[in-house]
């Protein structure tokens, strides 16, 4: 890395507004957080659209412009791969992960693994998971505190802890609904600093063709060769990222579990995932990778001098006058901040649901509950620092990829066997995710004996990659060989859990049989009424419900006429019976469900049927 | 034609494949994918199109990309 700091006042103060933006940003959104449900949830409310932007946000890290830049420098374009191979996993989230999480009312996979399988099982997950994430957060903290101590000349230390106390303070306040706020923002804000960059290397160069033609040959490949070089061939950035990592984000990433469980319904996940992984997505891929791209092609021209680390850094210095250049960076805090906030508030929301709850204090209130969840999201970002000086060892590249081939696979195989296979029994699951656990610890100290015979003839310096390999197939074999010795759960225990009983868990989110008839919009007017005789539930014409194809009982959502709200202002509802006049176009509810939604009196709202 | 650029794809969008039809497979299984319902065709068409997209893509940058500026062919 480069010892000086580069960069002008101007760029810096550009970044510190930025950061500042944000954190006020987060902390404004506070007020929405009153309940667990908000905090962890963001009250189950919000649009794709958003949903998508934040996803995308908290996919891209700190540490992924500086590690896909240098990949791309190194390597070329096949360093876009890892955001390439989501789609695959798309049907298996959307028509099995989701629906069974949703409407179970899971609120984190040790839960679901309990429900599933037994109490054990969800211990030892646990365990698993808050190592993972609390990782996770490590990982990013050390990037952004490289990158400031080549920028500013600061220890890496002191750039972990000022943008972690950030963090955690909006965190804090403001729970899910700031992170899915400010995660929006820095989504566009990362996307646009990317894409902005690529333009203007385009621009600079004279046009596609010319930077085209300036990148060596071997560096124009969606992949690399299938089992080279080492550090980086195809096979062994697939099993790392697209088969364990991508997996573990589609099915046991806290944070993506509850930002899942924020949308307003299933029905919802379908648009979020298509704009997350066929559109977003690639572009996220340009906008981290295209920094070494571009580094190399201005080093080729004789431009610019540069090593891998920092040829995001550095193409961007070059290209970018002053103050812009602050945009970029302030993009790299934005990535930092996106993916550790949702990380912190899913260490807390493990830790509340799946320790607190059960073990510590049952059956208290949720105004506790909450206070504990906070606290302990200020525990999780120091936990997250505490692990900085450990990460300082390695590359970032290969920190993460060593970390999430290690960590991932046996809590990935046993979800993945589990609602897939209704044979596989609660032993196989223990023994999937302690065994595989143990397997992939000895795995560390007979790498050429465990991993050796995974590595497709690549050697010792595959082997943090192909580690994952190994690790889901001693899982998975353990899993198998377990079940066919163990009794399984009867069937009757598993309705709702597991793949084909979806429509189970369906009607006991609602209660009844689900009403799936294709409805549209109704625009109607708000009017508070205290004594409406059921809570939660409101009062529409007859003409409403059957222009949403609704009866007496179905669920409805009401959001306000703003689209751009994203849902921010909405409530969950069910339909009560009609009322007399057919066509007063009122909407009649409870002063407590309007103040949910943040409501008043004779405001327009839209209701549509979920279910 | 280069094997070792061509294994990629293979095994890319051949265990790709794999999980897109274990998904699929598991939503009609028990009719929560419901192929009478228009909103759930569209999904399924949508899955296909993403797939095809992405291996369009990446034979894209395969076999004609790499070859663009220096005029060589695959």
């Amino acid at each position: 890395m480069i010892a000086q700091a580069i960069g002008g006042n101007l760029d810096y103060a550009v970044m510190l507004g930025y950061f500042v933006a944000v954190l006020g940003f987060g902390l404004y959104f506070g007020r929405y957080t009153t309940t667990t449900k908000d905090f962890f949830f963001g009250g189950q409310r919000f649009s794709w659209w958003l949903i998508a932007f934040s996803c995308v946000a908290t996919v891209v890290g700190s540490y992924s412009f500086i590690k896909y830049s240098a990949a791309g420098f190194r390597y070329g374009i096949c360093s876009t791969q890892s955001y390439l191979n989501d789609w695959f996993w798309m049907p298996i989230l959307v028509l099995i992960w989701l629906p069974i999480i949703y409407y179970n009312r899971i609120t984190s996979v040790p839960e679901y693994l309990e429900k599933r399988f037994d109490k054990k099982t969800r211990v030892a997950a646990t365990l698993i998971i808050l190592f993972y994430i609390i990782g996770y957060i490590g990982i990013n903290l050390i990037t952004l505190g490289r990158t400031l101590e080549t920028l500013l000349g600061w220890e890496v230390m002191t750039g972990a802890v000022i943008t972690a106390v950030a963090v955690a303070l909006y965190v804090y306040i403001g729970g899910q609904t700031a992170v899915i706020m400010t995660d929006l923002v820095q989504g566009f804000i990362l996307l646009i600093a990317g894409l902005g960059l690529f333009g203007a290397a385009i621009y600079h160069f004279g046009g596609f063709g010319n930077f085209w033609s300036l990148l060596p040959q071997d560096h124009k490949f969606a992949f690399s060769d299938f089992n080279g070089p080492p550090k980086f061939s195809f096979i062994g950035i697939y099993v790392q990222d697209g088969l364990a990592n991508t997996g573990a984000l589609m099915l046991m990433h806290q944070g993506f579990i509850l930002r899942f469980l924020s949308l307003k319904s299933v029905k919802d996940s379908r648009r979020m995932v298509v704009c997350w992984v066929l559109v977003l997505a690639p572009l996220a891929a340009i906008a981290t990778s295209c920094g070494g791209w571009i580094a190399k092609a201005l080093v080729n021209n004789g431009e610019l001098v540069t090593e891998p680390g920092d040829s995001f850094v550095k193409a961007a210095h070059f290209l970018c006058a002053p103050g812009v250049f602050g945009f970029v960076l302030a993009a790299l805090t934005a990535a930092l901040m996106s993916t550790a906030d949702s990380l912190i508030n899913a260490v807390s929301a493990i830790f509340v649901n799946d320790i607190w709850k059960p073990y510590v204090r049952p059956a208290s209130s949720d105004k506790h509950y909450l206070r504990v969840a906070r606290i302990m999201s200020l525990v999780a970002a120091g936990l997250g620092l505490a692990l900085v000086p450990i990460f300082m060892k390695d590359t970032i590249y290969g920190a993460h990829s060593m970390f999430t081939a290690a960590v991932t696979p046996p809590v990935l195989m046993a979800i993945l066997l589990g609602i897939t296979w209704k044979r596989y029994s609660p032993a196989a699951a223990f023994a999937t995710i302690v065994g595989g656990a143990i397997l992939i610890f000895l795995s560390f100290i007979w790498p050429d004996a465990l991993v050796g015979p995974f590595d497709f003839g690549m050697g010792p310096d595959s082997y943090k990659f192909m580690r994952a390999l190994f690790g889901l197939l001693a899982a998975g074999t353990l899993g198998v060989s377990v079940t066919w010795l163990t009794k399984a759960k009867p069937e009757s225990e598993l309705k709702g859990l597991i793949a084909g009983s979806q429509m189970d868990a369906m009607r006991r989110f609602k209660g009844g049989e689900p009403n799936r008839r294709p409805g549209g919009k109704a625009r109607l007017k708000v009017k508070i009424e205290r004594d409406l005789a059921e809570e939660n539930t409101v009062i529409v014409p007859q003409s409403a419900l059957e222009t949403m194809a609704a009866e007496p009982g179905d669920l409805l959502y009401a959001s306000h006429i703003r689209w751009w709200y994203g849902g921010l202002r909405s409530v969950h509802v069910k339909a009560g019976p009609p009322c007399d006049c057919a066509d007063c176009e009122l909407m009649r509810i409870r002063p407590e469900d309007a103040a949910t939604a943040h409501f008043s009196d004779g405001q327009q709202v839209v209701v549509e049927k979920i279910m | 034609m280069n094997m070792l650029r061509v294994w990629p794809i293979v095994c890319e969008f051949g265990i790709g494949a794999l999980l897109c039809i274990v998904g699929i497979w598991c939503g009609l299984r028990g009719g929560y994918l419901d192929l009478k319902v228009a909103e759930d065709r569209r999904l399924l068409v949508t899955f296909i199109a993403g797939y095809v997209f992405m291996l369009a893509l990446v034979c894209v940058f395969t076999f004609l990309a790499p070859f663009w500026a220096t005029g060589e062919s695959s």
